[in-house]
């Protein structure tokens, strides 16, 4: 069984009708971001629009569309995608639907994530990909949840989420952060033995062994790819031969944004507003050193201070992030954002792919402001001209170097064996 | 239970020694001889930032013999897995308590220090000889927050820690809060302890009840001994409220005593009014 590279069409659902000054004005564009900055009239249909574009990714011939978590912020407005889920479920009919992920130490309970998640696969007719966080520092400020506990109340919820969908019911669970008395959810997940399980991180070694030894699927989150993707990649494959398991493409994911255009001038030029927007305004506070960044930091001490001890010695307070690239060459450089025509999307795609190793390709097409026209247009020159080629030689290379891991017929979404 | 000692060490002014503590090992610095007065640190503090008592502790131990553990997680004192609320850092001081055979002493608390020595009279008068609270977190004041310590200690534009200064100092630009919290990478040492300081602290203060106990104000009625509160008169981080309220609330309290010029961290920014007013106390 030979199967091609994964090309899946992320969605971050920003807001996009800040104003000029929005950087020069607001510290941050997360938690404290004031939200009189809502605009109810221009926000008129904007949920519908989004919608619309992943429906369109759909009909296009993606493999499926990725939504994610996220509160109070112009980042992305989808505090809870499960309900964007929902509306995908009806109105698309064949791609996969990947909700990346839950954060679940932010539900109070984890039995109400299983049970969304199995509605959902019920409702998309087994299209569901389950993704599961454990939710950045700033998602812990607007859930007032000490990341210190975070990993742990983690995969507890992992766990029993993961029980719930494959051990019949009623069971009692007997954990530290969620005991229940019954376990029992209907309905039960369409898929068997349940809906494939993503889980994001960084290079956390503790965090690449839990996810190797349940046997899921990983996504790193990390926003510049080149050497230490591969070398993430290298590592992971390592630790899933260390428990038994042997790698395979389709195992691992990573997030990059892509603009093609009709020539690479005129790529730059209309992806220019939407993309700066995103850099500037979307990534304040997240990945931008101006103002204050949330995600990481003594505030939010969920790594052990040992941890904390090796980042102080090997990292530069002021060394630049995704979101302070100043210039096209700075960006080009962290290879998480390729814009260009469909030959140079191309070649840089399809050296990242063979580089990586990783089979999922999670791409962000729609940028910060970006209007609606030209991330269509951008959507349909890629997957016309630039997806059947990685397609064609993904499949060719997939099968030279993984025929024997890629029997199993799940193993193309990383599904638990 | 004894207090089995695992390491010694000479240090300046003080003596460091690492105790089991249930099988949990616990640092505890001791100064000063006499009767023994229980020192519980707080951010700006012994521990929480330095390894090594400060000018202040030094003036302290001239009224009795200090005893100051560092708080579960911070400086060579083990995590204790089963804290997850005030509650439990009480009973772990307990047991600390049972191990250095302190059946009554002088109790005093800073900052987070101080809302852990309140929660322990409370439940233990017969423990406390005397109280002294130092712009001490734990009580519920109506409309008078506690400050988000998490969210300042988040460095701005680049490593900025101006939030984090203004929080606890009386002035961001002083030279002296610019030591001790400097901008940019600092003292890798000192860095981890503030991590760890913040560490210990969200178990009992990211979360709803921030650094409060609702509960505590109906519970100070029960601590006769003398006591005495301690505030800076520009703490931002634990708002002057507090310590009117404690000085209401503690039966025995001989007033509240404002220092002036003085942040959060009025121990390091005027350990001499300070110590006078506590060793005055204790005299």
């Amino acid at each position: 069984m030979s199967l091609p590279v994964q090309l899946y069409c992320w969605h971050f659902m920003a807001y996009p009708y800040l104003s000029k000054d929005f950087d020069e004005t607001q510290e941050t564009g997360w938690v404290t971001v004031p939200n009189s900055l809502w605009d109810r009239t221009k926000a008129r249909g904007l949920y519908q629009e989004y919608i619309d574009q992943l429906a369109y990714g759909d009909r296009l011939g993606f493999d499926g569309m990725v939504l994610n978590e996220h509160h109070q912020n112009i980042y992305g407005l989808m505090p809870s995608p499960n309900l964007i889920a929902a509306a995908l479920t009806q109105a698309t009919t064949r791609g996969k639907i990947v909700v990346l992920g839950n954060l679940l130490p932010l539900h109070l309970n984890p039995l109400r994530v299983a049970e969304e998640y199995a509605m959902l696969d019920n409702m998309s007719n087994g299209r569901i990909i389950a993704g599961l966080a454990p939710g950045a520092g700033a998602e812990t400020f607007n859930y007032d949840i000490p990341s210190v506990a975070t990993r742990e109340q983690f995969w507890e919820a992992v766990d029993l989420i993961a029980r719930a969908w494959t051990e019949d019911g009623p069971f009692a669970h007997e954990g530290k952060w969620y005991p229940l008395r019954y376990v029992n959810p209907w309905p039960k997940p369409m898929q068997t033995p349940h809906p494939p399980i993503w889980i994001p991180g960084s290079r956390s070694k503790s965090t690449l062994v839990n996810v190797a030894k349940r046997g899921y699927a990983f996504f790193l989150s990390s926003r510049s790819h080149g050497e230490e993707t591969a070398k993430s990649q290298r590592e992971f494959a390592q630790i899933i031969e260390s428990v038994g398991d042997k790698y395979q493409p389709f195992r691992m994911g990573i997030l990059l944004s892509v603009y093609v255009g009709e020539t690479d001038r005129q790529a730059k030029e209309e992806a220019r507003e939407g993309i700066w927007y995103f850099l500037k305004n979307c990534l304040k506070g997240h990945l931008r050193r101006t103002g204050r960044q949330l995600t990481f930091g003594p505030g939010v001490p969920y790594i052990a201070p040992k941890d904390f001890r090796a980042f102080l010695e090997h990292s530069k307070p002021n060394s630049k992030l995704l979101g302070d690239a100043d210039s096209w060459e700075e960006l080009e450089k962290s290879n998480s954002i390729v814009i260009g025509d469909s030959e140079t999307v191309y070649r840089r795609l399809s050296k990242l792919i063979e580089e990586s190793q990783c089979g999922n390709l999670l791409i962000q097409f729609h940028m910060g402001n970006m209007p609606q026209d030209i991330v269509r247009k951008s959507m349909k020159r890629f997957m016309e001209n630039v997806a059947p080629r990685l397609r064609e030689e993904s499949k060719v290379m997939y099968a030279e170097r993984y025929s024997r891991e890629l029997e199993n017929p799940r193993a193309v979404v990383g599904a638990a064996r | 239970m004894s207090a089995r000692s695992t390491m010694e060490t000479a240090r300046a002014g003080a003596t460091a020694r690492v105790i089991d503590v249930c099988g949990r090992k616990v640092e505890v610095l001791e100064s000063g001889s006499g009767a023994p007065l229980v020192y519980l640190h707080g951010f700006m503090d012994v521990h929480g930032l330095k390894p090594d008592v400060m000018a202040f502790h030094e003036k302290l131990a001239t009224a009795g013999r200090v005893i100051a553990p560092a708080h579960p997680g911070v400086g060579r004192t083990d995590e204790n897995p089963d804290i997850v609320a005030i509650e439990d850092v009480v009973f772990h001081y307990l047991e600390v308590l049972d191990a250095l055979e302190l059946k009554r002493f002088d109790l005093i608390g800073h900052g987070v220090g101080g809302w852990i020595a309140a929660e322990l009279a409370a439940r233990h008068p017969e423990k406390v000889a005397r109280l002294v609270l130092i712009d001490a977190m734990g009580l519920f004041v109506p409309g008078q927050p506690t400050g988000d310590i998490f969210m300042m200690a988040q460095p701005s534009d680049g490593g900025s820690n101006v939030s984090l200064r203004e929080l606890l100092f009386r002035n961001p630009r002083d030279a002296l809060a610019n030591q001790l919290v400097p901008d940019g990478r600092g003292d890798i040492d000192e860095e981890l302890r503030r991590y760890q300081m913040l560490r210990f602290a969200s178990w009992v203060g990211f979360k709803p009840p921030y650094f409060y106990n609702r509960a505590l104000t109906n519970r100070l009625h029960r601590i006769a001994a003398p006591a005495l509160v301690v505030w800076g008169d520009k703490d931002r981080m634990v708002p002057i409220a507090h310590g009117k309220r404690y000085a209401e609330l503690l039966p025995g309290c001989m007033g509240l005593k404002i220092v002036k010029d003085a942040g959060h961290s009025v121990i390091a920014e005027q350990p001499d009014a300070v110590a006078a007013l506590v060793t005055e106390f204790l005299a």
